[in-house]
Parts: structure tokens; C-alpha cells; sequence
């Protein structure tokens, strides 16, 4: 074991994700055996849908978790910017890309404000978060008069927005998921704003004192994630079509799950953007599965729970034999 | 010195990339004090924790009271009756004495906690410490010598025959330290095996019957310190002879521009109204016992703490410095005191932590450049005998003299002119000592202008060219290094308080 562990190639891509990527086919296979029919391309495509909106959620959240901070207002605010910018187009008439920049400025938009009240008015992320969720919720509710909306199909010339989830039997949104992925593991890894945001989860107040200014690198990852939500809930509306007020919450736990499963810290400064993609796939085909096999939805509640619980405490004992 | 109640043999640890322990031997007689010596890194710190049960040893026997024995955790070793005092204090503050002394096993009076026994209790440790401290007082109203006496006396309560002390005397004053002295001196007349980790070479001859030295994980050797000189156990520590002798007179011209100014400075109750200048290529010393305003004064003119007010120049022009990033500007590094909470991030590399400070320069386009960042680190790994495998360690496993090298190695990279110095050498064996007292030197020497926060009297009079003294808050004092004697000094540091 130890051996494979030290193994250079095996050290690389990180022994945690080799784990995932198993536990990811092994699933894939069990639900393939269990239920008839799971095999084949239908159903993979469905379960990357899912991924795609899960999947942006998941990389902003890994920002924010990165500082040491946490952000449980991501799925009502993705509702709400797909219901804002939704209710724009059904109701007022704007242009589908108008609208979608609206989405994306929505989530930005919340990022700024929770990312400014943690970092500069330092009011624990708990607590605003949890404040913005409500915010969120609320906020659709008053703009869209507390009615659901739905986006136009494919068919329909306002639905081309649809091209960017799925072309055909295409995954574009596959595509533009991965390529975002990258990106976010660059800004992490290899840039200015990355190297702050894990170094003031690890220790702020070193890094206050070797002259850096933390309150505006915390408050960008709240950015980052807000921004990256915004984008969540286009692809939400690309696979989905409606949306309904006043939901969004169990999107946050699933976030979260695929997050600190891929080997993000929750104590901060340590994240890892491809084991939240492999978390992010793996939250997605359970779901997926447990639709198959007809179990009902609230199972995956309590099973994507318990992945939080165990993964944090996996953590906290990996920390625990470092000291 | 009675028989021998625990020895350790042939204990071997490693850990991923180090042989922390390579058949390290000790054994503790009844009735001794036994020094433990040796670098940072030396694997003192380790060969305790193998001991108490917080790290499992790969091979080797540990014999206690003629049993081989094993431990688990820290509670078992207590049990058993080993306990560690530490260097930190685990206190809670909050609580009084006899109920930090008996925190997790109170008496009880059915479901109620009975305050009456536990003081009761207390006090009878304290008499048999013969020490005078009022067990129903709050802790965080003892001074630091004071609840390092409760440490002890929670220690002995546990009916201990083995006491660890690990740098006991780090944070205390001499008179503290005379009082810590005579109670270890009772606790060995009582007949417990004493085990003594310092890296003060006069504590040692002072206290200790027996010394055992390490170096790089490995047994030296051991002496009886009545039959060895101080040079004796550095050769052992170090394999090599070091000393060096007081300052007897500054090198810097009378006439070296003020590049640091410092006047009428206030921040709450423990800077007040200080003044004072730095002069190009100085190491200015400042001097003072525990509580006398000087970290907090530091920390004033780098930005770190808010400020009242008071003018700061650098070089005749004025600036302004509200948070550490102007200070930064302004080309002041400062190295604190506690390098774990104000110095490094754990779990950054080496290379990562060099160039905290100034990262823009080693950026291409919006991407760090890591080659850069990398050569530039191993430069001053290199320059500075940092020693890690490579600057891609990430620094939790270095020891801390080695740490602290990564944090100077980050304001050295950042082009500092001006070096805040807090403690620079406190928890830092000999060896590393003078390793970073002639890097100090150096620097000076190349037109770095240094501040020293020092509470050790001979760090003060062989480092400084100048020495400004501090009492409760105030500057009480300022002595070129040609006149500055200890007497003066401590004249000077307890000016207010007789």
C-alpha cells in the first residue's frame, strides 16, 4: 500500500482521486448489473446533466471552502438568478444572452455581498450565507410574484442557449464544464489569487503579516464562487427548463459532498479541483442510480449527508495523523 | 541518585523522508535531574513523544519500573505516572487554579462539583511545592511563572515519578526561574526522576546532575555535569567549537543616516509615547522583561496592530502605515516571535512561503512563475544552510530554527531594508543560534538596518549596537553597546516597577 502510495506517477494525480475514479466505476458497474437497462449512453447523458450545474456549484464552493469559509447560500441563489434572468426573457422579452449575462450577474452579485460582509465586516461565513440563502429565496419569489418559470425549448428560436448543453446526442456541456474545470484548477494552482486564497485558509494572519491584502483575496473567492454559480444555473435551465421559487437548498449538500470528497479541506487551505470533478460525477451518477432502480428521492438526501459527514471526518483523521 | 526507574533503548522512528530517531538511548535514575540536549530537530521533542504515547516507536524497548511498557495516549503515561510540562501553558484562563489543576477528573458531591475539595486538594500540592498561590484565584490573573508553577503542581497530582519539563524557563524571569529551580531541586529530593529539555547552557550546569546530548536523531552521549564545561556539551551538540564574545564596540559611523524614525508613538496601555531612530547598518537592541510593550511596539510600526498615534519617517520623509502592506512599501520585514501563528503557512512549501512577501516578482502574465519562485527559494535555502530536502517541502516538517530561516528567507527575498527582529532566537538550539547570529551580523554589514527584540541579557549585549529599554509601556532607557552593561540594563527594565 505504502508503495503504491510513493509510486511517482500515483503521487501526481493523488492517491485520494485514484480512489474516486474507482469508486466512481465501481458504482457505475453495480448500478449497471442492478438495474436493466442502466447501461448505454441514455442514461450517462442524463447523469451528465446533472453533473454540469452540480459541477459549477461544486468548483465555486471549493473557493470558498479553500479560505476556510463556507457558502451554504449557492443553491437558492442559483435559483434565484435562473429565475430572475428566466422571468426576464418569459415576461419582459429580453434577449436570451442578455438574459444569461443577467444570470451570471446575479450570482456575481451575491458573491460580492457575501464575500464583502465576510471579509471586511468579518461576520462568519455560517452566518451570512445562511443569511443570503434567505435573501435568495426571497428575492425570486418577489420578482418572479412567486411563480414558476420556464425556459423555451430547443425548438424555439429564444432556446438556443440549449446548444450549450447538449448538441444532438453531443455532451457540449461536457466540453464546456471540463475546459472551465482547467481553468479553475490554473486560477487555484498557478496564479496570484489562487496562491493567496489557499495560503489565508491555511494561516491568515501570516499572510496578513507578510503584506498581502486578505480581506480582498477572501472576498474574491466569494466572487469566484458567486460568478461560477450564476453560470450553474444556465446549465440548471439548459437540462431542466423550470423553476420554481423558494427551493435550491438540497443542491448546497450535494455541492459540498462532491467538494470535500475530491479532498478539499474543510479547515482550508488545501483544495482540489479534479477530485471535485470526480466528486462532482460521482454525486451525479447516485443520483442517476437511485432514479433507476425506482428508490425513493429522499434516500439520496440521507446517502449525499452521510458522504459529507464521512468525508470531513476522513479529513479531520488524515490532519489528525499529520500532527 | 537512586536506581534507575525508566530507560529507553535502541528507539528508532521515521517518518515519511526522515529517520527522526536512529537507536536513540536515555534512561532517568530516581532522585536526578537529567538534562536533554541537542539541536532543533535534534529529535528531543520526539523521543518525549515516543515516550508519553503520542507517537508509536518503530523498534526498540522502553523499560519503566523494571516493566517493559507501551503507551497509547498521553492519559496512560500520566496514569502510569510520566507527565510532560510544557512550553506552552494549557490553561484556561478563565477558570480558577484548583479547577485548571483537576480539569477532567473534579471531585464530586453527587452531581455537584465540589469546589471546596478541589481548592482543599490544591492547596495541599501547593504546600508540598511550598509555593503561596491561591488556588479559588483566576488563572489568567497569575503571571506566567505563577501558572507554569500550576503546571507543575497539576503534574505532581497525577502522582507522577517522572516529570518531563520541556523549556520550562523560556517564558520566565530570573526571578521566576529561581523559584521554578527550587522546586525542582525539591521535587528530586522527593525522589522523582526529573528530565530537563533547555537550551540554556547556564540552566543546565545550574540544575541538572546528569546531561544527555543528541544530534540529528541520533545518541551522542551522556555526561555527568558536574565533570563537563559548557564547551564540552556544545562540541557534543553541535560537533563543532562555536562561541563568541560580547560586543565590545559598535562598527556603525556615528554619522550613518536615521532610516528608521520613530516618534511619539502610542497604541493602548503597552506603547506609550515611544521614541526612537535606527541608523543604517545597526542592530538596534531592545531590551525589557516579559509585558514591557516592545512586540507590541513592533507591531505598531509594522501595521499589524492599530496605532493611536505617533509619527513615523523612513529615511527624513514621513509615511504613513496603517496595515502591514504599507509597511511592506516601506521596505520593513518583520519576523515574529511566534513563527507558527504569525510567520509561516504549515501547508505551503519552502518556495511558497519565500515569496509570500512578493509574489508580484516572480509572476509571468498572470501566472505564478514556479520556476522563478524555485530558484529564487533554493538561492536562500542555499545561503541561509536552511535544512529541507528540497523547496518543495512543505514547511510543517521542518523543525523550527528551520523555519524560521524560511521566514527570513522572505523578507531577504523582498529586498527589506529595515528587520523587525521579535525574539529571533527563542525555542533555537545553540548551533542555529549562532547561525542566525552571524547572519544578523551580516546583513548589517551589507546596510540592513535591524531592530532586535530580545529578553535574553547575553543575546542583548553580544548583538546590539545600540539598546533601547522598555518598562511597562514606556522607553525608560537607551544605552550605546560601549556602556551597557547587564546591571544598567536591568536598572533600566525595572525602572518603574521598584
Amino acid at each position: 500500500m505504502e508503495k503504491i502510495k510513493q509510486n511517482p506517477i500515483v503521487k501526481k494525480i493523488g492517491f485520494n482521486r485514484i480512489v474516486l475514479c474507482g469508486v466512481l466505476i465501481l458504482m457505475y458497474i453495480l448500478f449497471s448489473v442492478t438495474s436493466k437497462g442502466f447501461a448505454g449512453l441514455p442514461r450517462i447523458l442524463s447523469a451528465l446533466n446533472y453533473a454540469y450545474f452540480l459541477g459549477f456549484l461544486s468548483l465555486g464552493v471549493t473557493f470558498v471552502i479553500a479560505t476556510g469559509g463556507i457558502d451554504f447560500s449557492i443553491g437558492p441563489v442559483m435559483f434565484c438568478a435562473a429565475l430572475i434572468s428566466g422571468y426576464c426573457l418569459t415576461s419582459y422579452g429580453l434577449p436570451t444572452a442578455l438574459c444569461l449575462v443577467i444570470s451570471i450577474l446575479v450570482g456575481f452579485l451575491f458573491g460580492c455581498f457575501n464575500g464583502y460582509l465576510v471579509a471586511y465586516w468579518t461576520v462568519p461565513p455560517f452566518i451570512v450565507s445562511m443569511a443570503s440563502m434567505n435573501i435568495a429565496k426571497g428575492l425570486a419569489s418577489v420578482f418572479t410574484k412567486t411563480q414558476s418559470v420556464s425556459w423555451p425549448q430547443a425548438a424555439e428560436a429564444a432556446g438556443w442557449f440549449r446548444k450549450l448543453v447538449k448538441v444532438g446526442s453531443f455532451p457540449v456541456g461536457l466540453v464546456i464544464f471540463l475546459a472551465a474545470a482547467v481553468i479553475c484548477s490554473l486560477l487555484l494552482n498557478n496564479t496570484k489569487a489562487g496562491r493567496y486564497i489557499l495560503s489565508l485558509g491555511s494561516n491568515k494572519e501570516a499572510v496578513r503579516l507578510s503584506g498581502v491584502n486578505v480581506k480582498k483575496w477572501e472576498m474574491l473567492a466569494y466572487v469566484i464562487c458567486g460568478t461560477l454559480v450564476g453560470i450553474a444555473a444556465i446549465f440548471f435551465v439548459g437540462a431542466y427548463t423550470t423553476v420554481q421559487p423558494g427551493y435550491g437548498d438540497q443542491y448546497n449538500n450535494e455541492a459540498i459532498a462532491g467538494c470535500v470528497m475530491g479532498g478539499t479541506s474543510m479547515a482550508g487551505g488545501l483544495a482540489s479541483i479534479g477530485g471535485t470533478v470526480i466528486g462532482v460525477f460521482i454525486i451525479s451518477l447516485l443520483q442517476e442510480g437511485i432514479l433507476a432502480l425506482g428508490i425513493n428521492k429522499n434516500y439520496q438526501l440521507i446517502i449525499t449527508g452521510l458522504i459529507v459527514i464521512v468525508a470531513v471526518y476522513a479529513d479531520v483523521v488524515a490532519r489528525r495523523r499529520k500532527n | 541518585m537512586g536506581e534507575v526507574i525508566l530507560t529507553m533503548k535502541d528507539i528508532d522512528k521515521s517518518f515519511p523522508g526522515v529517520h527522526a530517531l536512529d537507536h536513540v538511548n536515555f534512561e532517568v535514575r530516581r532522585g536526578e535531574v537529567h538534562a536533554l540536549m541537542g539541536e532543533n530537530g535534534a529529535g528531543k521533542s520526539t523521543l518525549m513523544k515516543v515516550l508519553t504515547g503520542i507517537y508509536t516507536k518503530d523498534s526498540g524497548t522502553i523499560t519503566y519500573e523494571g516493566k517493559d511498557i507501551e503507551f497509547h495516549n498521553t492519559r496512560e503515561a500520566q496514569d502510569a505516572g510520566i507527565v510532560i510540562v510544557h512550553q506552552e501553558l494549557n490553561m484556561l484562563g478563565h477558570l480558577t487554579v484548583a479547577q485548571n489543576i483537576f480539569i477532567g477528573r473534579e471531585f464530586k458531591k453527587g452531581i455537584k462539583i465540589d469546589d471546596k475539595k478541589m481548592n482543599e486538594e490544591a492547596k495541599k500540592l501547593f504546600d508540598r511545592l511550598h509555593i503561596d498561590i491561591d488556588p479559588t484565584e483566576t488563572m489568567a490573573n497569575l503571571t506566567v511563572g505563577k501558572q507554569q508553577m500550576c503546571e507543575i503542581a497539576k503534574a505532581i497530582s497525577h502522582e507522577a515519578k517522572v516529570i518531563i519539563f520541556d523549556e520550562p524557563s523560556a517564558a520566565l524571569t530570573e526571578a521566576e526561574i529561581e523559584e521554578l529551580f527550587k522546586i525542582i531541586r525539591d521535587l528530586r529530593e522527593q525522589n522523582l526522576g526529573i528530565v530537563y529539555i533547555s537550551h540554556r547552557m547556564d540552566e543546565i550546569k545550574v540544575i541538572t546532575d546528569r546531561v544527555t546530548v543528541m544530534r540529528d536523531g541520533t545518541y551522542v552521549g551522556t555526561l555527568i555535569t558536574n565533570e563537563c564545561t559548557k564547551d564540552d556539551i556544545i562540541n557534543m551538540m553541535v560537533g563543532r567549537v562555536i562561541y563568541e564574545d560580547p560586543k565590545t564596540a559598535s562598527t556603525v559611523p556615528a554619522d550613518a543616516p536615521v532610516v528608521l524614525k520613530v516618534e511619539h508613538l502610542n497604541a493602548g496601555r503597552m506603547v506609550q509615547d515611544v521614541s526612537f531612530e535606527l541608523r543604517k547598518g545597526e542592530i538596534l537592541g531592545f531590551s525589557g522583561l516579559m509585558g514591557a510593550g516592545r512586540t507590541e511596539t513592533a507591531r505598531a510600526i509594522f501595521g499589524a496592530d492599530p496605532k493611536e498615534s505617533g509619527d513615523i519617517y523612513i529615511n527624513g520623509e514621513k509615511v504613513t502605515i496603517n496595515n502591514p502592506q504599507d509597511a511592506v512599501k516601506c521596505g520593513i520585514g518583520y519576523l515574529s516571535e511566534d513563527r507558527k501563528r504569525y510567520g509561516i503557512v504549515v501547508q505551503k512549501t519552502v518556495a511558497e512561503n519565500s515569496t509570500m512577501a512578493c509574489l508580484q516578482n516572480y509572476m509571468s502574465g498572470i501566472f505564478i512563475n514556479k520556476k522563478a519562485e524555485k530558484k529564487v527559494a533554493q538561492e536562500y535555502v542555499d545561503s541561509l544552510a536552511t535544512k529541507t530536502p528540497s523547496v518543495d517541502q512543505l514547511v510543517v516538517n521542518l523543525s523550527g530554527g528551520n523555519q524560521q530561516k524560511v521566514v527570513i528567507a522572505k523578507w531577504l527575498i523582498n529586498d527589506c531594508d529595515i528587520l523587525i527582529f521579535d525574539e529571533p532566537t527563542r525555542g533555537i538550539d545553540v548551533g542555529a543560534k549562532n547561525e542566525i547570529y552571524k547572519l544578523m551580523n551580516k546583513l548589517a554589514s551589507e546596510g540592513k538596518s535591524i531592530i532586535m527584540i530580545s529578553s535574553e541579557m547575553t543575546e542583548i549585549l553580544r548583538m546590539s549596537d545600540r539598546i533601547v529599554v522598555m518598562c511597562e509601556g514606556r522607553k525608560t532607557g537607551e544605552v550605546k553597546i560601549e556602556e551597557a552593561t547587564q546591571e544598567v540594563i536591568m536598572n533600566m527594565a525595572t525602572r518603574e516597577i521598584s
